[in-house]
């Protein structure tokens, strides 16, 4: 069985818990799910062991607590600990798979919308006119964004399992929200500041949408060639 | 970590790779077994971190099985250097077994 099938299975499992025990297990899988580069197919058979544990000792009349003791977040740190690192090349094919993603939504939806106001709101032009040097440094600076973004988010879920005491769920919307709203800002201010440098060349608008389909298609085949995700 | 738990993680593994070498096990059986030879109060989910170590070291290998009951579970198996670990084990084990047992009745209990 390969990750992300056992996924499916967790995801059918977990149904059979009690609340109390659905809780204690949740945090567990958050927090082994976001540690960081470990063998996705390992992590995901410990966690299905884990939860058939819990499942039976349920079963039997005992808890979770029972089982993993009072202090899960050290327990599972020892269980990360000695997860094994997930392979290099798996590694750089899962970060190809989600840059090109990326890529392929932000050129698609620029190219539509520029195609869009255009023809039919008579806003800009058809041709979009950039610096292949800005353009380029664009790209990897706003890369490098959503990598701190993606690594912040994480670390922020990853801290959130385990509360000492509830937060409110208003509270929590508003911090993320504050933060998407700055990273985007951060985002196209790179788009504004960036002076241009290199070859000028003009292209139509929307040809755009149609590097961000070639990039989707992409990978996609990355993806199903591996089964990433 | 109590001087308890430290003597028992290195016994423990070579306990797990008996228990495996006996018969093929899961987690949860694997704890119950465990128990019911008398180390109850190893915590029923200690287990884990020492399985993933001893895969790590190619101790055990680790499959998903259909089982009798139903559900898939994962059984884990002696490799080769599984076989020579738990060997090495109880040679060493028997070397230290009654020295130690001799000393504690005689000097430890005065």
């Amino acid at each position: 069985m390969n990750a992300k099938e056992i996924i499916e299975l967790n995801n059918e499992k977990r149904k059979e818990l009690t609340e109390e025990n659905l809780a204690y297990y949740e945090d567990m899988l958050l927090y082994i799910r976001l540690s960081s580069a470990r063998s996705e197919q390992y992590t995901e058979e410990v966690l299905l062991e884990l939860l058939e544990h819990i499942i039976q000792a349920q079963e039997e009349g005992r808890s979770a607590v029972d089982v993993f003791g009072n202090n899960p977040k050290e327990y599972c740190q020892d269980l990360i600990g000695e997860i094994p690192k997930e392979t290099r090349k798996r590694q750089v094919r899962f970060s190809t798979y989600i840059i090109l993603q990326f890529l392929a939504i932000i050129a698609f939806v620029n190219g539509v919308i520029g195609f869009v106001t255009y023809y039919f709101f008579d806003l800009g032009s058809d041709l979009t006119t950039f610096s292949i040097g800005s353009g380029i440094a664009i790209v990897i600076i706003d890369l490098l964004i959503l990598y701190l973004f993606i690594a912040i988010i994480f670390r922020w879920l990853r801290n959130s399992a385990f509360p000492k005491k509830k937060q409110k769920k208003w509270v929590e919307f508003l911090q993320i929200w504050a933060f998407s709203t700055l990273s985007i800002g951060l985002f196209i201010l790179v788009i504004y500041l960036m002076p241009d440098f290199g070859t000028t060349i003009s292209i139509p608008t929307i040809s755009f949408a149609a590097v961000g389909v070639i990039l989707y298609i992409l990978a996609k085949m990355i993806n199903k060639k591996r089964n990433l995700i | 970590m109590s001087l308890r738990s430290q003597l028992l993680k290195g016994i423990l593994e070579g306990c797990i790779l008996s228990i495996i070498y006996q018969q093929p096990t899961y987690g949860y059986e694997l704890s119950m077994k465990l128990q019911k030879f008398g180390l109850s109060d190893v915590s029923e989910g200690s287990i884990y971190p020492i399985l993933l170590r001893l895969q790590k070291e190619k101790l055990i290998h680790g499959e998903m099985k259909k089982s009798e009951a139903g559900p898939k579970r994962k059984y884990y198996q002696l490799t080769d250097e599984g076989h020579e670990a738990l060997a090495d084990f109880i040679y060493h084990w028997d070397s230290i077994k009654e020295p130690v047992d001799r000393i504690i009745t005689r000097e430890g209990r005065k």
